[in-house]
Order: structure tokens, then C-alpha cells, then sequence
């Protein structure tokens, strides 16, 4: 795209002002400072893309006011491209509604719709021609923040859609693929892993060495077991000879035994038959003695209970019949005293006027009788009360009257008869009455002299004369004073028998010694115990009588005894038992040295040649003994030691025979490396994904990127005179010295950097000429360029603007001249046409 | 005859890719390969065979534990206590010297060619069936030329050849386990060449025989399926061979894949995950590859790698198996536009190129050597191919997303 014409109609300072463009490669803008170079380079800029409005701030060359009070505001740029013209006026007038100014495009005379214009250059905003293709101070100034990131968006903006999120990703993948693995460091995941599988490779060599240990282990054992094999049969062998040098031993002390038993034996003669004949004997005596002891103390235990006067007291007890007659009359004078008592009450019952005639003598009993024979007898007849007769009378007329009246209503004949009988009767009545009063007023009075004679009698003896019976009276009254007399001669008799009974108990009380009650029970039962003590003392006699006759017959025996003793140990030639006995003794002990002596001699009878030789140096085998018991105990030291020591290894064995550890180990390492591979895996799949991404970026963009930098360095070294060889584009920009020193872009000077921002934004452009071919504007750009530099700047733009065409606004006549292309001007005149 | 070729039990060595797991589980892990082996040797006592092959590796390491030792010590007793014969070599992880192997010594226990010298020992069954065996042990962790032209010509006797080696490569760098070719082997026509070294199971030729009977139990992802030893019979009279597998780990790693062509809830995801690893016949260690990734929400890829969530998946599984490894793959491209599209194309087959990607992996490389030895890993490569392609997809789908919303 090659600008032709540009066409302001009214901007900034500017009105009606057109340039032709001669050149398409490069043309120059000559002006001092505030001529209109800015303005111009802002008005290209601002035709293509939009007004710019106070209201949006913008970085660079637009924070003037563009728009002048004159209107319409705007103009045009005529461009060249493949033999078309196109061209495009952006014109603004007050009242429009977009304040970007209204855009016409004509290709070749004929408007045509924008696009068609900017397909050719991919649609790009002002932004992206302002970055790309305007250099100035302020944008100079930006190269040391300049970073890959700027460059690439826009250089990949040109290929793959979405690249600004292609990028990202490509750098989320790498910051990813950066936490896990680093090439120096401890923490990522990958570097920790690595740690460790030398740490579990350490582990695992060190557990591998079991085997050789275990070798040894074996070695060792095999060693020790042999040791103590030789030293069990060495033990083996001393206590073998200990063995027999104690059986030696033994036999020795028994062969003194032997000599010493030999030296005992003597000969004696015994008669064991006449011995045991003799000890029999002593056996009976010892016995008769027992059993004589035995019956003498039988005997004096008998003589103890002995009763005094056994005559009295059979004479006691012979007169138990005569108690019993006592008892029996007791008895009947009780009962007749009863009887005696019974028979009087009957008699009083019978009579009880006794009492009242138990006093009188002879004499008053028969003037009793006189005076009752001389009283009156008693009046007979009675008095007879007739008055109930003479009543009656007066009822039968009071009813027949009655009857009459009642009847005189109804049958007044009958009534008046009944009527007149009534009172006739109650008439008759009356007369009788009277008469029998008079009879017996006269009765009365003789009744009464009788009476007070019989009431004296009663007054002088207490006896009702009408009620007495004298002859019976009298008859009972002897019989009573009978009975009284008979009673008076039985309680005699009682007396006599008590008397009696008393003196027996007397007598009984004192043979027994214990007090006897008069009762007759008790004192039978005295004379039964005195009987019974009778009776016992005639035992006791007969059974002393009995034990002293056995006594004698035992002591008779005894005698016997003794002399049959006295023979047989005569016989034997011994005064008593005692030292038959010892003899006896002797005899045993004879006998038992002589079957020891023959058991030994028995035992060691074969031995007994070399017996005798050993015997002569006593102390000869126990000195052996000693020595072999001390050898004894160092070779039993010495198998425990190896026991322990062999006990020892094979606990060690047996653990490493059931060890793990190697297999553990193994897995261990095992598991870190699965870890390892894992998070390599993780790693280095980010980290492919990242450079895929890159490298699919830089393919989609034709590889715009890779060649841009590379045509970077180029100019840059051409720019630097060589003094600098690389770009480095990470996430830091870094440039490399001809002396392979690299620097980082803050630490550049001011012009070396400048000429950095030139070289990669030239390349930029370079590299997306296909795509987008527009006039670089450069804008009073050289301050910082020295002569030399801008020799060197020169030969850049002459090969860029073979491609594009490059518009250089410049104050400087130094550059102008070292160009050696002749300049427009901005021409006062023009200014506010 | 009867016989038993088996190879690599690298007893005590770890499993990978399991660090999550609770450590009750390593108590399992670890008597993997020991009841393995105890039940290849149930397995030769019940068939009565006459002869074990052990071809090298037996152990993880030139220094085994003495745990192991003695473990196989002890199990090799069983073996020779009923009078079978076991012929064993060592292998590059197992240059050990005969004298530190502590097998008790006994007529019915050879190793074979100590000193890297191949040595031909014959034997005799107890009918009196007449049978060599050639081959040679390592004494150093590597043998770089080729040992077949030392290998004596065949002999009247039935032949077993009985190496721990590998195939040569065009990489010379890569031929140090005493590298052959098929066709070298061939040309001795044993009558059975048993082979160790490569833990997958392979029949190199039929006629005659050379196999690879793989290692005993797998140990992380890239051994999969049944593991174990091969039961091989001979006709005494024609000297016809026929093996057959018989799988002894006790433990599977297993592959599953679940293929997404929509969207998917949190929960149907989980439910189809259960549904796909709940096939397995025994104790398994699931390895699942989700295709159509790019169908998950980034909280389900986040959720979906996540150990806390593997384990939850393996409380529902059957033998107390284990959900231990998820691999997303992104099945189809985005639609970008076509610019982009191409761009994202070319430079994902330029990162990856091997300089590229060298450059890329440069520091992480020179860090260990482990690392170095990851960089050159194919599948390590792949794996993190892989991932990044489910981040970028992942991130892409955002970004297209808000394009479209725009």
C-alpha cells in the first residue's frame, strides 16, 4: 500500500493543505519544531482508523485538540495498491452523530464499501498501526517495557484466530510445567522426586549388602559351630575320664572298707533256739506280772465301799411286814372316821333339833318331856268364810236383773219375770250373810288360849311344839352321842400307829443317813435301799474272795517261771538276761560285717590286684580328680561362649532369612520412580503442550515470529555496528554482546535501546508485509541518533522501504541531508487558508 | 518326557505404577512371584515331570536377598527330593557366581555354562530316556556377541537349548544379551530351545521349537495377561514336542478400554467403568484406556485420574482387584478452523519428532538416569503424547467453546 496524495481539508493548524507523495519508498517531511509534522502524522493515522475525541485519552500525539472549530473538519489520503487507487475521505461536521467522522472509500473513483479497503490490511485497529507502524519519542520511550508478549499477540494476530488465548494457555501450560520441574531446585515436584529415588537408590544398595552379610553370617557360623563341636567332644572326653577316675575312687574307699570290715570279723558260737527259749520265758513271767498287778489292784479297789452294821439293819428291814400292817390299819381307822362323820351329819340332817338338846343334862330332858305331854292340843276346826256364797247371790239377781230389762223391750213378759227374780235373789243374799258373822266371833276366842300356851313351850326350849316328835327326837339324840364315842376311840388307834411309824423312820433314817419322811412310801423305800445295800456287800465279799484265789495261783506260776529261766540260762552260760542279751547283740553285729564283708569281696573281686597297688599312693587319683574338674571347667566356660556366640549368629541369620528389606526397598525406589514418572510425565506434557501450542502459533503466522526475531538481531547488530549479536525474547527482553555478555533491556543505554525498539519494530513490519502493507511513519525519531548512528539507520531504511514506503517526519537537517532526498515542507502559508 | 521351561521369576523384584495403593496390598505384591513359582513347582510334582528349565532371571538382582535365596533354595529342594531334574542358567539380572547361589547341592540340580561358557550336560529320565541340554549362564550383566556358533552341533540325544537372550536389533547399541537370530537357532535344530529375557510369551519358530515362556507374574502395565510356565511333552519315540501354557501368577494386569462417542455424565461414566472391569476371573490390576476423551468434562479427566478415585472403583471389583492406571486417548481432532487445524497438525508431528522432542526433554533428561533412560522409552513417549494431547484437546474444547458462544 503506497500513499500517494495526502488531502487535509481542515485540521489542527491546517486548512486545504495537500502533499504528493514522490517516492514509494522513502519520502521526507521537513519542518522545525510545531510546523505541523505531528498533525500530519496524527492525520494519517486518524483518516484510516477514526477521529480521535477528547473524551477517549490516548498515549501518544493525540493529546492535542485535532479538531478545529472549523467544519467540516477532516480530508483524504489517496493510496496505491496492486494498480487500483483508493481513496479515503474521513470528513467530520458539527451535528454528526459519530464524532470518528464519516469515512467514504472509493476504489478508483467508484465509492466502495470500507472493507474492501481494509481486508487488505487484515482489519487491523489504530491501536495496532499506531504500535506497529508510528515511531515517535513516546513510543521510543516504551522499549524497555516492550515484551514478547506485545509483539507476539500482534504478530500471531495475523495467523491463528484466538491467539491472544493461544497464548495464554501456551503460558499457563509453561508456568505449570515451570512448578513442576525446575533445573536447579528442591521444591518442584519433579526435583523432590528426584531426591528421592537417590535417597531410595542409598536405601536399597545399603540393603542389598544382606546378601554378603549373610554369607558371612553363615561363614561365621559354620566357623563357630566347629569350635564348639571340638570343644563338646574335648568336655566328652575329660568327663569320661572323670567317670572312671571316680568309679576308681569309689572302689578305693570301699577296699578300705573291705580291710576294716576283715579286721571286725571274730568267732562266736551262739544257741539262738536256747536264746529265743529264754526270751519266751522272760515274755511269760513278764506277763504273769502284768496280769498279777492287775489283779491286785482289782482287789484293793473292792474293799472301799464296806457298810458298818449290816445285824441292825437286817433287823430294819425285817420289819417291813410289820409297816405294811401299820400301813393297811392306818388306812382303815381313816376310813372308819369318815364313815363316823357321815353317820352324825345323816343323824343332825335327820334331826337337827340335836343341837338344840346336846346340852340339856338327863334331869332337863325329862322335865322336857313333861312339859310338852302337858300342853294343849291344837284347835281342829275352821273357820268357814262364806261370804263367797252369800256373793254369789247378789250376781245371779244383778244378771237376771238385767237380762229382765233388757229383755222387757223385746219380750216384755219374760223380762218383767227375769227383772223380779233378779232382785228376789240379791234379797235372799243379804239375809244369809248376816247370820254367819255372829258364828264366828265365838270361835275366835277360844283359839287364842291355846295359842299363847304353846308359844311359851317354843319360848323356853327353842322348839315348835307343833312341829316336835319327841320319842323320835330322843331316839336320834342317843344315837348321835353313839357315834361320838366310837369316833373318839379310832382317833386313839391313829395315834398309837403314827407313834409307831416314827420310830421305824427314826430307825431307818439313821442306817441310811439321809432324812426319811414319816410317810409310808418313803420309808418303804428306805428299807429297799437298805436291802439292796445288803445284797451288794455279799457280792463284793464273794468276788474278793474269787481275785485273791487267782492271785495265788498266778504268783504260783511265776515261781515256776523263774526256775525254768534260771536253767535255760544256765545253760548258756550267763548270769541273767541282760547279758544274754548283749551277747545276743554281738552276735547280729558279727553277722552283718560278715555279709558286708562278703558283698565287697564279691564286688571287687576283680579289681582287687590293682586295688591293692592303688592303695599304696593314696592321694594319687584325687589329685587326677582335681586336674581333670579344672579342665572341665574352662572347656564348659569355653561351649558356653560358643553356644551364645553360635545362638547369637543364628538369630542374625534367621532375621535376614526373613527379611523384606530388599524386596521393600526395591518397592520403595519402586514407587518413588512410578511418582517420578507420573509427575514427569505431568511435566513434560505441559511443557510439550506449551511449545505445541507455540510452534502451531508461529506455523499459523507463516513462522512470522521466529523470522521477525531473527531479522531483529540482524538489524539490530546493524544498527549497533555489530557491537551486539542477539535478541533473546523470553519473558524478559535481553540482548547478547559481541563479547557474548548478556544485558538486560533496562540496563541498555537510552540509544542502544532506541536502536533495540527500531530494529524489532522495523523487522515487525517486515515480517507482516504480506499481510498488512502500510507507510511506516517516523516522526522526529533520530534526536538520540548520532551521525554515525543515523549512517547506520540510513542503510536500514533503504532496505525496509523496498518493501514498505517509509514517511520520515524530521526536524533535523542532518538526517535531511544525509538521506540526500529532497523534502517537503510545511509552508506557513498554507497555515489557516 | 515331560517338562517345564519357565524363566524371569525376578523374585523380590517391586510392581510399578502403584504407589498409590494402600500398603497392605504390597504384602500381596510381594508373594506374587514366590506363589508363582510354588505353584509351577505344584505343578511339576503333580505332572511328574522329569526335568525343569530355568532360563535365567530368576532372581531381580546379582545380590538377591537371602529371603529369596533361600525361598528358592527351598523350593528347588522340594524338586530334587523327588528326584526331577532342574537345569537353570543365569540371566543379565542374575550374574551372580555359582557359589554365592545357595541351592543345596544335589545329582538333580545343574547350572549350566558358569563363566559365560556354553556347556552340554546330559541326562537320563527314569525310563531311561537319554536327553542333553546346552546352554550358558552370565556372569556380567551384559554379553554383547552372539553365543549361538558356540553351541555344539545336535547329537544323537534329544536337544534342549536353554538361553537368556534376546533377538538382535539394528541398533548394535541395543545387542548386548548375547544377540541372535532366529534363523541361526534354527539352523542348530534343536529339539526345544528354551528361552528367558523377554517377559512376553512368544513362540519365535514352531519347527523346531523356540519360545519364550514370559515371565512368571507381571509386574506393571506392560505385562499383561496370564503369566506363568510351559508344560511340554515329548514323545519319547518320534521325539514330537507339544507345549502348553499353564498360567501360575496369581496376580493379572489387564487392559480395558471404554469408548466415548457422546458426552456422559459423571455417574454413567463410573457406572460403565465398573461395568467394563468387572469381567476378571481372578485377582487383576486393571489398566483402563478411555477413547473419545475429548467427550469428558475437564472436572471427569481430573476426577478420572485421580488414585482416590481408582480406589473407590476398586471396592466394587471382583477378587479384590485394583483399577491402578487410566489412559485417556483422544479419538478425533477438533474442529479448528482450517488454518490453525493444519498448524496444530504440523507442529504436533514436529514436537514429537525425536530431535524435537530430545530438545524439549533436554533438561529434565540430564537430570538422572532414570530420566535418560525414560526419554528414550517409546512407550514413556507415547504416555506423555498422550497426555499432552488430552490437556491441549481439553483446553482447545474451551476455547473453541467460548468462540462459538461468541
Amino acid at each position: 500500500m503506497r500513499l500517494k496524495q495526502i488531502k487535509i481539508v481542515n485540521f489542527g493548524q491546517f486548512s486545504n493543505k495537500t502533499f504528493d507523495l514522490p517516492s514509494d519508498q522513502i519520502n521526507v517531511f521537513f519542518g522545525a519544531n510545531e510546523a505541523g509534522k505531528s498533525t500530519t502524522v496524527a492525520f494519517i493515522k486518524q483518516v484510516m482508523f477514526g477521529f480521535h475525541l477528547r473524551s477517549n485519552a490516548s498515549p501518544f500525539f493525540e493529546d492535542y485538540t485535532p479538531l478545529a472549530h472549523v467544519s467540516p473538519m477532516g480530508g483524504s489520503l489517496v493510496f496505491e495498491n496492486d494498480d487500483s487507487e483508493y481513496e479515503l475521505e474521513r470528513l467530520y461536521a458539527k451535528g454528526d452523530k459519530t464524532k470518528r467522522g464519516i469515512l467514504t472509500v472509493k476504489k478508483d473513483g467508484q465509492v466502495v464499501p470500507e472493507n474492501l479497503f481494509f481486508d487488505q490490511i487484515q482489519n487491523i485497529d489504530g491501536s495496532f498501526y499506531a504500535d506497529s507502524f508510528i515511531f515517535n519519542q513516546e513510543m521510543l520511550g516504551q522499549v524497555t517495557s516492550l515484551s514478547q508478549e506485545d509483539l507476539l499477540e500482534r504478530i500471531y494476530y495475523l495467523g491463528a484466530a484466538n491467539s491472544g488465548q493461544l497464548l495464554k494457555l501456551r503460558d499457563d501450560f509453561a508456568k505449570e510445567a515451570g512448578k513442576l520441574f525446575k533445573k536447579t531446585g528442591k521444591k518442584p515436584e519433579v526435583n523432590r522426586l528426584l531426591k528421592q529415588i537417590e535417597t531410595d537408590r542409598d536405601q536399597l544398595a545399603q540393603t542389598k549388602a544382606e546378601f554378603s552379610d549373610y554369607e558371612k553370617l553363615a561363614q561365621d557360623l559354620k566357623d563357630y559351630k566347629d569350635r564348639l563341636r571340638k570343644a563338646q567332644k574335648a568336655l566328652a572326653n575329660i568327663q569320661n575320664k572323670q567317670a572312671s577316675l571316680r568309679e576308681l575312687q569309689k572302689e578305693l574307699s570301699n577296699y578300705t572298707t573291705l580291710l576294716d570290715l576283715q579286721k571286725q570279723i571274730k568267732d562266736i558260737k551262739f544257741d539262738s533256739e536256747n536264746y529265743q527259749k529264754a526270751q519266751d520265758l522272760m515274755a511269760q513271767g513278764r506277763n504273769l506280772q502284768k496280769m498279777m498287778q492287775s489283779l491286785q489292784e482289782q482287789l484293793s479297789s473292792l474293799t472301799d465301799n464296806e457298810i458298818n452294821d449290816v445285824a441292825e439293819s437286817k433287823k430294819v428291814v425285817q420289819q417291813k411286814p410289820q409297816l405294811l400292817q401299820w400301813q393297811a390299819e392306818y388306812r382303815n381307822c381313816l376310813q372308819k372316821a369318815d364313815q363316823l362323820k357321815q353317820e352324825k351329819e345323816q343323824l343332825l340332817a335327820l334331826s337337827p333339833e340335836i343341837n338344840q338338846l346336846l346340852d340339856l343334862q338327863t334331869d332337863d330332858i325329862k322335865q322336857l318331856k313333861e312339859d310338852f305331854l302337858a300342853l294343849p292340843s291344837k284347835p281342829n276346826e275352821e273357820f268357814n268364810e262364806n261370804s263367797s256364797s252369800d256373793k254369789i247371790w247378789y250376781v245371779v239377781g244383778a244378771v237376771l236383773a238385767v237380762i229382765g230389762l233388757i229383755l222387757l223391750g223385746t219380750a216384755g213378759v219374760v223380762g218383767i219375770i227375769a227383772l223380779i227374780a233378779g232382785i228376789g235373789l240379791a234379797g235372799f243374799g243379804y239375809v244369809k250373810s248376816e247370820q254367819a258373822n255372829k258364828q264366828q266371833a265365838a270361835i275366835l276366842a277360844k283359839q287364842k288360849a291355846v295359842k299363847d300356851r304353846r308359844q311359851a313351850f317354843y319360848s323356853k326350849y327353842n322348839l315348835d311344839p307343833d312341829m316336835l316328835d319327841l320319842n323320835s327326837l330322843l331316839t336320834n339324840l342317843n344315837q348321835y352321842k353313839l357315834k361320838e364315842s366310837a369316833e373318839k376311840t379310832n382317833s386313839e388307834q391313829l395315834n398309837e400307829i403314827n407313834q409307831k411309824v416314827a420310830q421305824l423312820a427314826a430307825n431307818v433314817q439313821n442306817i441310811i443317813r439321809k432324812p426319811v419322811d414319816d410317810g409310808f412310801d418313803q420309808i418303804l423305800n428306805g428299807l429297799d435301799e437298805i436291802e439292796e445295800q445288803i445284797n451288794q456287800q455279799q457280792e463284793l465279799v464273794q468276788k474278793k474272795s474269787n481275785l485273791s484265789n487267782a492271785l495265788s495261783q498266778d504268783k504260783q506260776d511265776l515261781e515256776e517261771l523263774n526256775l525254768q529261766l534260771k536253767a535255760v540260762l544256765a545253760q548258756a552260760n550267763v548270769e541273767d538276761m541282760a547279758s544274754y542279751d548283749a551277747a545276743y547283740q554281738e552276735f547280729l553285729a558279727q553277722a552283718k560285717i560278715k555279709a558286708q564283708y562278703d558283698a565287697l569281696e564279691k564286688n571287687l573281686h576283680d579289681d582287687l590286684d590293682e586295688l591293692k597297688q592303688e592303695a599304696k599312693e593314696p592321694g594319687k587319683v584325687l589329685a587326677q580328680l582335681q586336674n581333670l574338674a579344672a579342665q572341665a571347667t574352662d572347656t564348659t566356660k569355653e561351649i558356653d561362649a560358643l553356644q551364645a556366640q553360635v545362638a547369637k549368629l543364628q538369630v542374625q541369620l534367621d532375621n535376614l532369612a526373613d527379611s523384606t528389606a530388599v524386596f521393600e526397598a526395591k518397592q520403595e525406589l519402586a514407587n518413588t520412580e512410578t511418582n517420578f514418572v507420573n509427575s514427569s510425565q505431568e511435566y513434560l506434557a505441559n511443557l510439550v503442550v506449551s511449545r505445541w501450542i507455540s510452534r502451531s502459533l508461529d506455523l499459523a503466522s507463516n513462522e512470522r515470529f521466529p523470522k521477525m526475531l531473527s531479522a531483529a538481531k540482524e538489524y539490530f547488530a546493524l544498527l549497533t555496528g555489530g557491537r551486539y549479536v542477539d535478541i533473546i525474547l523470553d519473558k524478559k527482553l535481553t540482548v547478547t554482546r559481541k563479547d557474548g555478555k548478556k544485558r538486560e533491556v533496562k540496563y541498555l543505554s537510552r540509544g542502544t535501546a532506541e536502536q533495540l525498539y527500531f530494529a524489532l519494530k522495523l523487522a515487525f513490519i517486515e515480517q507482516i508485509k504480506d499481510k498488512i502493507n502500510l507507510p511506516i511513519l517516523i516522526d522526529d525519531s533520530f534526536v538520540n541518533f548520532d551521525d554515525r548512528r543515523i549512517g547506520y539507520i540510513k542503510k536500514l531504511l533503504e532496505k525496509v522501504s523496498e518493501n514498505n514506503q517509509v514517511l520520515i517526519f524530521t526536524a533535523q537537517e542532518k538526517l535531511v541531508d544525509q538521506l540526500e532526498i529532497s523534502p517537503l515542507t510545511f509552508t506557513k502559508g498554507t497555515q489557516d487558508a | 518326557m515331560k517338562f517345564i521351561h519357565f524363566a524371569d521369576a525376578h523374585l523380590d523384584s517391586p510392581f510399578r505404577g502403584l504407589s498409590f495403593l494402600p500398603s497392605k496390598e504390597f504384602n500381596q505384591i510381594y508373594q506374587a512371584a514366590d506363589q508363582s513359582l510354588i505353584r509351577i513347582v505344584d505343578l511339576a510334582l503333580a505332572e511328574k515331570v522329569d526335568l525343569v528349565l530355568i532360563a535365567g532371571d530368576t532372581f531381580d538382582s546379582a545380590k538377591p536377598s537371602p529371603r529369596s535365596q533361600l525361598f528358592f533354595a527351598e523350593q528347588i529342594k522340594r524338586l530334587t527330593d523327588a528326584q526331577i531334574q532342574v537345569v537353570m542358567i543365569f540371566g543379565n539380572h542374575d550374574h551372580m557366581r555359582r557359589e554365592d547361589l545357595l541351592v543345596n547341592q544335589s545329582p538333580y540340580f545343574k547350572l549350566l555354562g558358569a563363566d559365560e561358557v556354553v556347556e552340554k550336560a546330559s541326562f537320563k529320565t527314569k525310563d531311561n530316556f537319554n536327553y542333553d541340554v546346552v546352554g550358558f549362564s552370565y556372569l556380567n550383566n551384559h554379553i554383547t556377541e552372539d553365543k549361538i556358533p558356540d553351541f555344539p552341533e545336535k547329537g544323537q540325544n534329544y536337544t534342549f537349548g536353554l538361553m537368556h537372550a534376546q533377538e538382535k536389533e539394528t541398533d548394535s547399541r541395543k545387542n548386548v544379551y548375547a544377540p541372535f537370530t532366529v534363523a541361526e537357532v534354527q539352523a542348530l535344530n534343536y529339539d526345544y530351545f528354551a528361552l528367558g529375557h523377554i517377559h512376553a510369551r512368544r513362540n519365535l519358530s514352531e519347527k523346531p521349537w523356540i519360545v519364550y515362556s514370559g515371565n512368571i507374574q507381571g509386574r506393571h502395565i506392560n505385562e499383561m495377561g496370564a503369566k506363568g510356565c510351559y508344560l511340554g511333552v515329548i514323545d519319547e519315540s518320534t521325539k514330537k514336542t507339544s507345549i502348553e501354557f499353564k498360567a501360575t501368577g496369581p496376580i493379572l494386569w489387564q487392559g480395558v478400554q471404554v469408548e466415548l462417542d457422546a458426552p456422559i455424565s459423571k455417574a454413567d461414566l463410573q457406572n460403565r467403568i465398573i461395568a467394563s472391569l468387572n469381567n476378571a476371573e481372578q485377582k487383576t490390576y486393571f489398566s483402563l484406556t478411555i477413547a473419545g476423551a475429548q467427550f469428558m468434562t475437564e472436572e471427569e479427566q481430573e476426577l478420572i485420574q485421580d488414585t482416590d478415585f481408582w480406589q473407590n472403583i476398586s471396592q466394587n471389583l471382583l477378587f479384590d482387584s485394583q483399577f491402578v492406571d487410566v489412559r485417556l486417548k483422544i479419538s478425533s481432532n477438533l474442529e479448528l478452523n482450517e488454518n490453525d487445524q493444519q498448524a496444530f497438525e504440523q507442529a504436533k508431528s514436529e514436537i514429537f519428532k525425536n530431535d524435537e522432542f530430545d530438545q524439549i526433554v533436554s533438561d529434565w533428561k540430564k537430570m538422572d538416569p532414570l530420566s535418560a533412560q525414560l526419554a528414550e522409552d517409546p512407550a514413556f513417549i507415547d504416555a506423555v503424547k498422550q497426555l499432552t494431547e488430552v490437556k491441549l484437546m481439553g483446553k482447545l474444547k474451551g476455547i473453541t467453546d467460548e468462540t462459538e458462544t461468541n
